[in-house]
C-alpha cells in the first residue's frame, strides 16, 4: 500500500515534467522518452529504431530463457540416453548389425520431435529415411514409413504420403519410458508387415553434433533363413537353445524385444539430441539478438547525436545572426 | 518349467511377446512395496496417439494414454 501510494505521488510529480507542452516537443526528440514523436518535427524519428530495440531485447529474453529450459531437460534425459545404450549393445552382439540386408518389404520407422526450434535434427532424419527409401527401392519391392513426431510427418507428407503407414505424436506428455515406447513398439509389430525395420534418429554424441543413425531390425523369418544361409548372421546357429520352445518361437520373441529395446535407445538418443540442439540453436540465437541490439545502438546514438549537433549549430547560427 | 507351458498360451491370445513383458513387468511392480511402489508405477507413464494412413490420407487419431494393455 505504502509503495504504491509512493509510486502515484512519485507520478504526480513527474507529470507536468512529461506533458507534451510546447517547451518540451523540441527536447521530445532527442531524449528517449515514452511519448510518440509528433509529426512535422524536423529532427529525424527514432521512434522505430527505439521500437525495434526493445522488440529485439525482448526476443533476446525469450531465446535466452528456451536456452536454460532445453540446458535444464538435456541433463535430464541424457543420463537415461546413455543407460539405455545398455540395452541394444547385446542384440547387436548377437544379432549384428545388418544396414546392407536386402529384403522385400522394408519399414522406415523416421524418428523427430515434435516441436521446431531445435536446428536441423528433424530434417537430417527425414533426409537419411528418404536415402533408405531411395536405396531399398526396387521392382518387387515394398517401402513404407512409420512417422513418430510432428515435424518429420509435416515433412514427409510433402513427398510421399502414400508409403506413411503410421503416424504418431505426442510422445513427450510423460516423461519417456520403456513403457510407453515399448507399447508404441508394440502397435507398430501389430499394424505393419515388415522383413526389416530399419529405425532412423539422430544419436547424440556431444552437445553440438549428433550423428544421423540406422539401426536394423530383421523379422524373424529373414534371421532365421541368414543363419541357415551361412549368410551376415551363420555364428547364430552356433548357441543353443535351451527349453522346449523351437528356435523360431524364441527368435520371434527376440525380435519383438530387439524391436523395443531399439525404439527406446532411438527415442531417447533422438530426444536428447533434440533438447541438446535447441540448446545451441537458442544459444545462437540470443547472441545474435546481442549483436543485432549492439548495431541498433549505435545507430540510435549517432542519429541522436547527429540531431542534437544540428540544434546546436541551427540555435548557435540564429543566435549570431540576431547579434550580427 | 512353467513358462515352457505358458509361452503358446500367451501367443495364442493374440498378444505379443513386448505385452507379455510389460505384463509381467507391472505384476513386478505391484509388488514393491509402498514409497517406491507409487513411485515405479507413475513413472511409467503411456501417452502417445497414433494414427493410421490409408491411401495418402490420415484416418482419425486414436489417442493411447494410461492403460499399457491396448
Amino acid at each position: 500500500m505504502a509503495m504504491a501510494a509512493l509510486r502515484r505521488e512519485g507520478r504526480r510529480f513527474a507529470t507536468p515534467l512529461i506533458s507534451p507542452n510546447p517547451a518540451t516537443v523540441f527536447r521530445s526528440s532527442i531524449i528517449p522518452s515514452e511519448e510518440p514523436v509528433l509529426s512535422g518535427v524536423r529532427c529525424i524519428s527514432t521512434q522505430v529504431v527505439r521500437n525495434r530495440m526493445k522488440s529485439v531485447k525482448n526476443i533476446q529474453k525469450i531465446t535466452k530463457a528456451m536456452k536454460m529450459v532445453a540446458a535444464s531437460k538435456l541433463r535430464a534425459i541424457q543420463t537415461r540416453a546413455e543407460n539405455s545404450r545398455g540395452l541394444w549393445q547385446p542384440f547387436t552382439a548377437l544379432l549384428g548389425d545388418t544396414p546392407s540386408i536386402d529384403v522385400k518389404k522394408n519399414v522406415i520407422v523416421t524418428i523427430s520431435a515434435d516441436k521446431g526450434l531445435c536446428g536441423g535434427i528433424n530434417s537430417t532424419s527425414v533426409k537419411i529415411s528418404r536415402v533408405m527409401h531411395k536405396l531399398n527401392s526396387g521392382p518387387d519391392k515394398e517401402n513404407k514409413y512409420v512417422v513418430l513426431g510432428e515435424k518429420a510427418k509435416a515433412q514427409l507428407v510433402r513427398d510421399s504420403k502414400k508409403d506413411i503407414e503410421l503416424v504418431m505424436t505426442e510422445l513427450q506428455k510423460n516423461p519417456l519410458n520403456y513403457t510407453q515406447v515399448s507399447v508404441m513398439a508394440d502397435d507398430i509389430l501389430k499394424n505393419v508387415e515388415f522383413d526389416a525395420l530399419r529405425i532412423v534418429y539422430n544419436k547424440f554424441q556431444s552437445v553440438v553434433s549428433f550423428l544421423p543413425t540406422v539401426s536394423t531390425v530383421l523379422s524373424p523369418e529373414v534371421v532365421e533363413r541368414e543363419a541357415e544361409s551361412g549368410g551376415k548372421l551363420g555364428d547364430l546357429d552356433l548357441y543353443e537353445i535351451e527349453g522346449a520352445e523351437t528356435k523360431g518361437e524364441v527368435l520371434q520373441n527376440l525380435t519383438e524385444f530387439q524391436f523395443s529395446c531399439m525404439m527406446y535407445n532411438a527415442v531417447l538418443e533422438n530426444a536428447t539430441s533434440e533438447q541438446g540442439a535447441r540448446m545451441s540453436a537458442m544459444d545462437s540465437s540470443s547472441r545474435n539478438a546481442g549483436d543485432m541490439l549492439d548495431r541498433l545502438t549505435l545507430t540510435y546514438n549517432r542519429t541522436r547525436q547527429a540531431s542534437i549537433t544540428t540544434e546546436l549549430i541551427e540555435i548557435i547560427s540564429g543566435a549570431s545572426a540576431l547579434e550580427g | 518349467m512353467a513358462s515352457n507351458a505358458a509361452a503358446p498360451f500367451w501367443r495364442s491370445a493374440g498378444m505379443t511377446y513386448i505385452t507379455y513383458s510389460n505384463l509381467c513387468a507391472n505384476l513386478v511392480r505391484n509388488c514393491l512395496k509402498e514409497p517406491y511402489k507409487a513411485e515405479a508405477l507413475s513413472r511409467e507413464k503411456v501417452h502417445y496417439s497414433i494414427s493410421k494412413w490409408a491411401d495418402g490420407k490420415p484416418q482419425k487419431p486414436t489417442i493411447r494414454s494410461d492403460t499399457p494393455e491396448n
